[in-house]
């Protein structure tokens, strides 16, 4: 078969599975990305609040999973929620095995190891915020849920944007791993096309070549979004 | 699961496990330290076509995932008769030498953003005063841009060798026997999950761990500028 | 080859032009220094008088013009697209190494010691042996008052000390001519006054000295010459006292006027 048909979008061809991987390597991302924000955001929250314990814990939580490897972060994640599962499968009166579905389980691997980075680039956003404007709204007599909601979400945001772009091209590079549980996200798909038509070459080229399609139009979403969220704010002094 | 012999024999295994680990990630990280540094130079050389060829280079490197590099070098390259048939071919049969190979070239592409970042860095009038006496070219690189750009360096640098040794996980894909799939191959045999799992992440965790302390060492070692002054 | 009128000279600049894109920066602009001379450089900002400066020891390279220094003159030549370049980049290197300059952000190295800058390039640039790098060092270091800091780092020490540093580095050098680029504009007011008693001794001992500065005060006091510049062009040049007190140039007058205020 010539790659151009294996690549193609005739009845042998792998293209329309292929850019199937590639969708559902972007909303896997997307979980995973959504799931580290949360927890990256209690994790800043723990370290910003001065509660000794819960710093503890957070920090606790973001140095274990910088210092794994994603890869085994993924099979732990996979085996362990399937485990779990099972064991309240088993509870209920079950038998046999029952396996979290690759989606639920790589987007909770990704999500995890996300956060514990996008942890600091929560905290590093909101100490960024000039303590004067908060101050400011105290003054006004903005309560603290107004203060949060109209004055701090708003610029954390804004000062989090260019390491969220990175964390969000990591994401998406780390969900190629979410194919060894099976899921058929982009790499797996590859994978599959390879073994099935006997060009490596081609399919993990063309994997390839989606994933920087992929990182070329984040980059473009992120640089046009932080030009929009940085409107107003003073340029540094080059 | 509490079985202690298991425990340690699953430790030793991993412990021998480790020296293809390391050797990956040390050789990658120092081969890819050069091909960097040549990136580097082609980037900031001021020929437009040179130029292109090294935002090119980092450009792929940087955005496909390292699974994917890993799998182009070894499943890909081997399929074509060309190669079988080349010079390379005892090079690249060898999953060894295309892992660490794969590897080297994904990290040379980070670690040539991290040079080129630390050379922007360093102060611009430094490098005008030592114009200004007289030093120029290899000199004036030797004496002040690098030793400077160096200590920039250091903190992202340890960051970039210290996922390199999350990455070389990556490997147990292609067939080599590293900590990673030695744990596999031993819940596989055992059906014993999580033991062999957490005595593997407790070993990496303890590898990253040495090696940031080691930087840290370093970078306090090269910057008595920047500690306060005990008088 | 050098004419023998500027062999007397120890720093001859005829026709300085430089322009940034289409800013016309120095539009010709010419000195004279004997040796002994400290002649400083007056101006508001933007009348080029840094850029003047830089020129000389090719920090900026010069689009015309031509600069002699102790009678060897900097050889010049023009690329195809009409910029200019020097022809020999080591005699620009050595050039450089006969002036000294002393920059308004001090750029000491802040990986090395005080002495460590102080060494370095008449290890490295003038090839002399250490030992006398060094003895050299100490002196000059005692000389402009930090003797007791030569093994202190840069960041450890504050800016009219570190200033000070900076002008014993450029005297290890041995210079023929010592270029001041608004040396004290950096400082704390209080820290002014150390760097300028240090400038006034050098002054005493019979360098030559250019200095680009706003301390009215110091260059009325310890010039020899006041050149005032204005947009890229000498508009008034004499001894300080003909200068500031009856000076044909309007603008000067005006200069001195806001200065005070």
């Amino acid at each position: 078969m010539s790659w151009t048909t294996a690549l193609g979008f005739s009845e042998r061809g792998w293209g329309p599975a292929l850019l199937e991987g590639a969708v559902l390597t972007l909303l896997v991302s997307i979980a995973g990305l959504a799931i580290g924000a949360v927890l990256g955001s209690l994790v800043a929250w723990s370290k910003l609040s001065g509660v000794r314990v819960a710093a503890a814990i957070g920090e606790s939580y973001a140095a274990i999973f910088r210092g794994l490897p994603e890869l085994l972060v993924v099979y732990f994640v996979y085996f362990g929620s399937s485990a779990a599962l099972t064991g309240l499968d088993h509870l209920l009166g079950g038998q046999g095995f029952l396996g979290v579905p690759g989606f639920a389980a790589g987007g909770l691997a990704v999500g995890v190891i996300s956060g514990s980075y996008q942890a600091e680039v929560f905290r590093g956003a909101f100490l960024a915020i000039a303590k004067g404007e908060l101050e400011a709204a105290r003054a006004v007599g903005m309560g603290r849920w107004l203060s949060f909601r109209r004055i701090i979400a708003p610029q954390v945001l804004r000062f989090a944007l260019p390491g969220l772009g990175n964390l969000w091209q990591v994401a998406l590079k780390d969900s190629s791993l979410i194919s060894v549980t099976g899921l058929s996200e982009l790499m797996r798909t590859s994978q599959i096309g390879a073994g099935s038509t006997h060009l490596p070459f081609t399919f993990y080229i063309a994997g390839g070549a989606l994933y920087l399609a992929l990182t070329s139009v984040s980059d473009r979403v992120f640089e046009f979004a932080e030009a929009r969220a940085t409107r107003g704010m003073r340029r540094e002094a080059r | 699961m509490m079985d202690t012999a298991f425990i340690w024999d699953t430790f030793l295994r991993l412990i021998v496990a480790l020296r293809v680990t390391l050797s990956v990630w040390a050789l990658s990280v120092f081969f890819g330290a050069f091909i960097a540094a040549g990136v580097t130079w082609m980037r900031g050389s001021g020929v437009k076509p040179i130029e292109w060829i090294a935002r090119a280079y980092i450009f792929v490197f940087r955005g496909a995932p390292l699974l994917v590099q890993l799998f182009v070098v070894y499943y890909g390259l081997s399929s074509f008769p060309a190669v079988r048939a080349s010079i390379f071919w005892p090079f690249l049969r060898d999953a060894f030498n295309c892992a660490t190979l794969s590897c080297a070239l994904c990290t040379a592409a980070y670690q040539s953003e991290i040079f080129r970042g630390a050379l922007a860095g360093v102060p611009h009038g430094q490098v005008e005063a030592a114009r200004a006496c007289g030093m120029s070219g290899f000199l004036l690189f030797r004496r002040v841009i690098f030793p400077i750009a160096l200590r920039q360096a250091l903190p992202a640098y340890s960051t970039e060798v210290i996922s390199m040794v999350k990455a070389t996980a990556l490997v147990s894909l292609v067939t080599l026997w590293d900590v990673m799939s030695v744990a596999l191959k031993i819940r596989n045999d055992t059906l014993v999950t999580y033991t062999p799992l957490l005595i593997a992440g407790a070993i990496y965790f303890v590898v990253n761990y040495l090696i940031a302390r080691a930087f840290i060492f370093i970078e306090q070692w090269l910057s008595p500028h920047l500690r306060a002054r005990s008088v | 080859m050098p004419e023998s009128e500027s062999d007397s000279y120890a720093l001859t600049v005829s026709g300085l032009h430089k322009r940034f894109g289409s800013l016309e920066v120095l539009k010709g602009v010419s000195l004279l220094a004997r040796e002994g001379d400290v002649i400083s450089i007056l101006g508001s900002s933007g009348s080029g008088k840094s850029t003047l400066l830089r020129c000389i020891n090719l920090l900026e390279t010069p689009d015309e013009g031509v600069v002699t220094v102790a009678g060897e003159t900097i050889l010049m030549r023009k690329t195809r697209d009409g910029r200019a370049l020097p022809v020999d980049r080591r005699q620009v290197d050595r050039i450089r190494s006969e002036l000294g300059m002393v920059f308004q952000n001090f750029n000491l190295w802040s990986h090395m010691t005080i002495l460590e800058n102080l060494i370095e390039a008449p290890i490295h640039v003038q090839k002399r042996p250490r030992a006398e790098c060094v003895e050299e060092a100490r002196a000059l270091l005692d000389k402009v008052g930090i003797g007791d800091k030569a093994n202190y780092y840069p960041t450890h020490l504050s800016g009219g000390q570190q200033q000070r540093a900076a002008i014993a580095r450029a005297l290890a050098m041995r210079p023929k001519v010592m270029l001041f680029d608004e040396p004290t504009s950096a400082l704390d007011p209080e820290l002014v006054g150390e760097v300028l008693r240090v400038m006034r001794s050098l002054a005493d001992e019979g360098r030559t000295m250019l200095i680009v500065t706003h301390e009215m005060g110091f260059a009325r006091d310890v010039s020899d010459r006041i050149i005032f510049l204005h947009q890229g062009l000498v508009e008034d040049e004499g001894p300080p006292a003909e200068l500031f007190s009856n000076s044909k140039s309007e603008r000067f007058r005006q200069f001195i006027a806001n200065e005070r205020s």
